[in-house]
């Protein structure tokens, strides 16, 4: 009997992670809707998820990834050489062989970072990080710079069955797929494992190369699939379209309450995240603040979610 | 006429108020080897550390070559001639022998090294200590014993007349320590005095002159090595109260579990036998470096196996990876619990349940309550108190809880063979107690083998059925029964 109560109140105490954020996201909230007549308004909130959707993607694989204490900054430049693939499969040939091509595309370069990071152990921040670089020059390359027009093939980026985006439909429903294998697959609940404390993963018999090789290729997937959506709405694909993507994504993963040391997050938080950074750009636009305020606050709100996340871990050492 | 190199007289100290060492005298003189002996906590390691400056005593007068002093720091210990080896490796190892034994100290002149006359006088003090080093190899490709001499010899170089060698050959093999004793006897013949801390009895007539022992902060036995009689010498380091102890009762085995014929992992250990019955706990005791805990490795596939085959329910097995060892039965208790064991940020219930996902899992989904279930079987039995209940951080629970949440996730999983490595260090005595209980009523209920590596020999006497000693890679004997007590198993590892 008492014990029950002593259990109960001791759950009362705890906060869940992502609290802070929904009590910034809300506030944010509030306050666009009163200093601009234009926020809160159902065609506005289209045009956020809209904006958010790209990101949303790559942010998804992202999520677990960073759960598992890895990082993949080659996301942006893999979306535009993705998008630069695509336009040029397209004109040339058909709308299906430009999407195959594009998403094979995704899939080889996931197989060499997976490959680099989980066979030759390379540190993945470093791996992802010239990869970054390399593949924003091909998209350079392949199309010598230029924006390159793709024809007859807008539907994959506005489309709107039932009313809603089809990249917003696509999200959703890998953030479903994301949220449900996270928290219910052996898969997702070995990435935490992993990410928690890698050498003990092995000790215990997860097979961590191998889930963390399936989850860099996801990640390349999706930002494979991300750039052919971005290039669909723009009906061109841009080399420097995808550009910051990885901020944005690591941004919104970190805010959602991921730990950069692996083993804590959730898809949740993520897309918690996601939206406050959508809502900060939008209002920001609204308010006819100078869109290069966007750039600033967008990169303070990553210094003071990761400076939260070493506040947050040096506070429970201490406790334990 | 005082010829002692170094005289501490009536050293005392205290720590928060607790006196750890109470009254200690020692003498050490030119060209002497002095063997230190205890149990962990005797005070050995604080004494000595007084000895260098590191710490300064409660009272007490310390006077080292003629100079009483009354406050010792580390420089002045230093300039006097004081010099520690650790356990633990102090070099450079990208840096070649030469520079690691004037590591600091190159000579030369206008910040230049001066190469040639570096590696000249390097070859010079190798060859004063009799060993074959070339004085160009890198250090980090040198065995660990040579990579200690290149410290005893960078101490030499800095003009050292007392040496304070603590447990130097403990990650060493046979051939290394009798290299280490040969460099010890060029010293003496010097007029070097050494501090020799040690756990290995055998040792001690080897190389020492005399040996001290110390008890709880007290000097209870200094003698002449020559003909020291080892019963003495355990005795006076465990004290008589140490030697009683309950026997846990036999249990009734059935069948064989684990089979190990002729296991060797090179130098680690050799020609490792043994036969371990269903629902039977063995205990591999031995000092850290004495292969017992590596014995574990090598069968759990952590630690490459060069010899000899393992047999489990009478299959062969070969171990390959942990992944391998844990889907055909074994469990794997690591040592280090925080490194390789529990996942911090994660809650209790699924730290228990990790190893059986497989098990509770439908088409790669977990039932998150099969999770609770497992947990709530076994936190009464193991007597987990998690205040918050499954979905407590397990970060957040003491040592000995964590230990138990761990030791459940072997139960859960229903291995048939749970190899656990120092599974109750850290852990605090009640706790300990449960862990004995708990392990032995399991081993028995479910027909498990469970062969226990430790250093502690209390747990042999509380936990084995059967306890197998090893020293130097090599099991040495072998107790069973009443024959399980302390002073024997102590004296058949030293």
């Amino acid at each position: 009997m008492s014990k029950t109560t002593e259990v109960e109140k001791d759950k009362k105490r705890s906060i869940p992670a992502s609290a802070p954020l929904m009590v910034f996201f809300v506030g944010l909230f509030t306050y666009f809707s009163v200093a601009s007549e234009y926020f809160f308004d159902i065609e506005n909130f289209r045009n956020i998820a809209v904006a958010l959707a790209v990101t949303g993607i790559v942010c998804i694989p992202g999520t677990l990834l960073m759960i598992a204490g890895q990082v993949d900054l080659s996301v942006g430049s893999a979306a535009a050489v993705s998008g630069m693939i695509m336009a040029n499969m397209v004109n040339k040939h058909s709308i299906a062989v430009g999407l195959i091509t594009a998403l094979v595309f995704g899939l080889t370069l996931g197989i060499i970072n997976g490959f680099l990071v989980t066979v030759i152990g390379v540190n993945s921040l470093i791996t992802t990080l010239g990869g970054l670089a390399t593949l924003y020059g091909i998209a350079l390359l392949i199309g010598n710079g230029q924006t390159v027009m793709m024809r007859n093939f807008e539907w994959l980026g506005t489309a709107q069955p039932w009313g809603v985006p089809l990249p917003v439909v696509i999200f959703t429903v890998l953030a479903i797929m994301g949220a449900i294998s996270l928290r219910k697959s052996t898969y997702g609940r070995s990435l935490y494992a992993i990410g928690s404390n890698p050498n003990a993963a092995r000790v215990v018999g997860i097979r961590s190369n191998r889930l963390l090789f399936i989850t860099f290729v996801l990640s390349s997937v999706g930002a494979a699939l991300a750039g052919a959506v971005l290039c669909s709405q723009l009906s061109a694909a841009d080399p420097n379209a995808a550009r910051g993507l990885e901020l944005e994504v690591i941004t919104a993963i970190v805010l959602g309450g991921a730990s950069l040391a692996g083993g804590r997050g959730s898809m949740f938080g993520t897309i918690l995240g996601l939206c406050t950074i959508g809502i900060l750009n939008n209002g920001l636009i609204l308010l006819d603040v100078p869109t290069f305020w966007q750039r600033v606050a967008q990169g303070l709100m990553l210094i003071i979610a990761v400076s939260f996340d070493s506040l947050r871990q040096k506070l429970n050492n201490q406790r334990s | 006429m005082n010829v002692d190199l170094a005289h501490l007289k009536d050293i005392r100290k205290s720590f928060n108020g607790v006196e750890v060492l109470h009254g200690v005298d020692l003498t050490l003189a030119p060209g002497e080897v002095l063997a230190l002996l205890g149990e962990n906590g005797a005070g050995k390691s604080t004494l000595v550390k007084i000895l260098a400056g590191d710490i300064p005593p409660t009272s007490g007068s310390i006077t080292i070559a003629d100079t009483e002093l009354a406050r010792l720091d580390v420089y002045q210990a230093r300039q006097l001639g004081v010099r520690m080896i650790f356990q633990e490796l102090n070099d450079a190892p990208t840096l070649s022998v030469a520079e690691n034994i004037f590591l600091g100290q190159w000579p030369g002149s206008k910040g230049f090294v001066a190469w040639g006359d570096m590696r000249e006088k390097a070859r010079e003090i190798l060859k004063r200590l009799e060993v074959d080093i070339d004085v160009d190899a890198q250090a980090g490709s040198l065995r660990v014993g040579e990579r200690q001499i290149l410290e005893i010899a960078r101490a030499l170089t800095q003009n050292a007349k007392v040496l304070v060698l603590d447990e130097p050959t403990a990650a060493l093999s046979n051939t290394e320590v009798e290299r280490l004793f040969i460099v010890m006897d060029q010293l003496k013949k010097q007029g070097v005095g050494m501090i020799y801390i040690t756990h290995r009895l055998d040792e001690v007539s080897r190389v020492a002159d005399r040996v001290q022992v110390l008890r709880d902060g007290n000097s209870v036995l200094t003698v002449d090595a020559k003909g020291a009689q080892r019963d003495v010498l355990v005795t006076a380091m465990l004290g008589h109260e140490a030697l009683k102890n309950a026997r846990p009762a036999p249990v009734s085995t059935t069948g064989n579990g684990l089979e190990i014929t002729n296991l060797s992992s090179g130098d680690d250990f050799t020609d490792v036998s043994m036969t371990i019955n269903a629902g039977e706990v063995v205990c591999l005791f031995g000092k850290i470096g004495s292969g017992s805990s590596e014995v574990l490795e090598s069968i759990y596939g952590l630690r490459p196996v060069t010899g000899g085959s393992i047999q489990i329910l009478g299959k062969k097995f070969t171990p390959k990876s942990p992944q391998e060892s844990s889907s055909s039965g074994i469990g794997y208790l690591p040592a280090d619990r925080q490194r390789l064991g529990s996942f911090g940020s994660r809650s209790v219930a699924e730290n228990l349940a990790v190893a059986s996902w497989k098990a509770m899992s439908r088409l790669g989904f977990v039932d998150a309550g099969n999770e609770v279930k497992a947990f709530s079987r076994w936190s009464d039995a193991l007597k987990i108190s998690a205040r918050r209940g499954p979905t407590q951080e397990i970060a957040t629970l003491s040592g000995g809880n964590q230990q138990k949440v761990l030791l459940g996730r072997w139960f859960e999983a229903k291995v048939q063979v749970l190899l656990l490595v120092e599974p109750t260090r850290g852990v605090d005595v009640g706790a300990r107690r449960d862990i004995y209980d708990i392990i032995r009523r399991q081993a028995k209920e479910s027909g498990m083998a469970v062969l226990v590596a430790t250093s502690d020999y209390e747990e042999v006497v509380l936990l084995a059925d059967r306890a197998l000693v090893m020293s130097r890679g090599k099991i040495v004997s072998e107790f069973t029964g009443n024959s399980v007590e302390a002073t024997s198993l102590i004296s058949a590892a030293s």
